[in-house]
């Protein structure tokens, strides 16, 4: 009669149940009629609960499975929006597309900012049970700045036309796009609490 | 432990075996069994919870931090090692009383109604 009940639900309570039952019958005086009424207790009792238990079971697979489609759509756009922007800093430079050109720098954030944080924010997301959007948030601030960072030092000594003011602009753009895709992807995963 | 922060209030109506469960805790530490003859001893057999419904009702309350496994077993020697004793925690407490409350409200009610049965 336990196999009727989910598996977890089996692990966590079968032996207990089992006990109680032991214990149930162990008390019922002997009878036909008290036999029947306690067995038809027990048949009525695994009627009503086991669907319920299956049915918050179920409850739960849907939550990870909506989970795990959120993570594996958020991934994508990521990685389509960093092969765009790639693509597009490539056929800019290659064919010099000023109109192009000019995102330049927002291209070349974009295109690094996201690799490098989005490396860490999926895994980190995935594996611990910390706010994706927070975690989106002080990653790619973080990423952002270290790179704009490291970008103004090399570019001011390798590059005559260097603008900070652009570099700036670039990050500023990598960094909002970024945060309101990851906004977009925390939107879609599942926050909720089981609730007794 | 969030949800022990909520306003117990929220959590009624209980069902009527959450009720019986929490209240037959109230008097102290039980294992399932102990919970399932108390509960028909005070409603003079009235009610008698099936495995599924007691498990599954303590899954739930555990879940919500009405109760919890107790440490310790009230008298070692004469038990069985293999059961667990559950213990009603404070916000268990809480959200029993609210209940009790809640039902004393509905009680006078039917009282000034004169719906209730005349004592003898």
């Amino acid at each position: 009669m336990l196999l009727a009940y989910p598996r977890e639900f089996r692990l966590e309570y079968g032996p207990e149940m089992t006990q109680v039952f032991r214990d149930c019958y162990r008390d019922t005086r002997r009878g036909l009629v008290t036999s029947l009424g306690f067995w038809l207790r027990i048949v009525c009792d695994l009627i009503r609960t086991a669907p319920l238990e299956r049915w918050e079971a179920l409850g739960k697979d849907h939550e990870t499975m909506k989970n795990l489609k959120a993570n594996i759509v958020g991934l994508l756009a990521c990685l389509v929006v960093i092969v765009v922007a790639f693509l597009l800093l490539g056929y800019g430079r290659k064919h010099e597309v000023a109109s192009i050109l000019l995102f330049g720098h927002a291209l070349d954030a974009i295109v690094t900012a996201g690799v490098i944080s989005n490396l860490i924010i999926f895994p980190l997301v995935m594996a611990t049970r910390l706010s994706p959007f927070r975690t989106a948030v002080w990653s790619l601030l973080i990423v952002n700045g270290a790179l704009l960072l490291l970008a103004t030092l090399i570019g001011s000594r390798v590059d005559p036309q260097f603008s900070f003011a652009r570099l700036l602009i670039g990050y500023f753009v990598s960094f909002i796009l970024w945060l309101t895709i990851h906004w977009i992807w925390s939107q879609t995963k599942s926050s909720a609490e089981p609730i007794a | 432990m969030a949800k022990q922060r909520l306003d117990p209030e929220k959590l009624l109506p209980l069902t009527s075996s959450v009720f019986h469960i929490l209240l037959a805790l109230s008097d102290g530490d039980l294992h399932g069994y102990g919970i399932m003859q108390e509960v028909a001893e005070h409603t003079d057999g009235q009610i008698r919870l099936g495995p599924g419904t007691l498990y599954g009702a303590i899954k739930r309350l555990l879940g919500s931090g009405l109760i919890v496994e107790a440490d310790e077993r009230p008298d070692p020697e004469m038990d069985d090692e293999r059961r667990r004793y559950y213990r009603l925690t404070e916000f268990g407490k809480q959200v029993l009383k609210a209940e009790v409350q809640r039902i004393s409200k509905l009680v006078s009610v039917a009282q000034r109604k004169k719906l209730t049965p005349k004592k003898t």
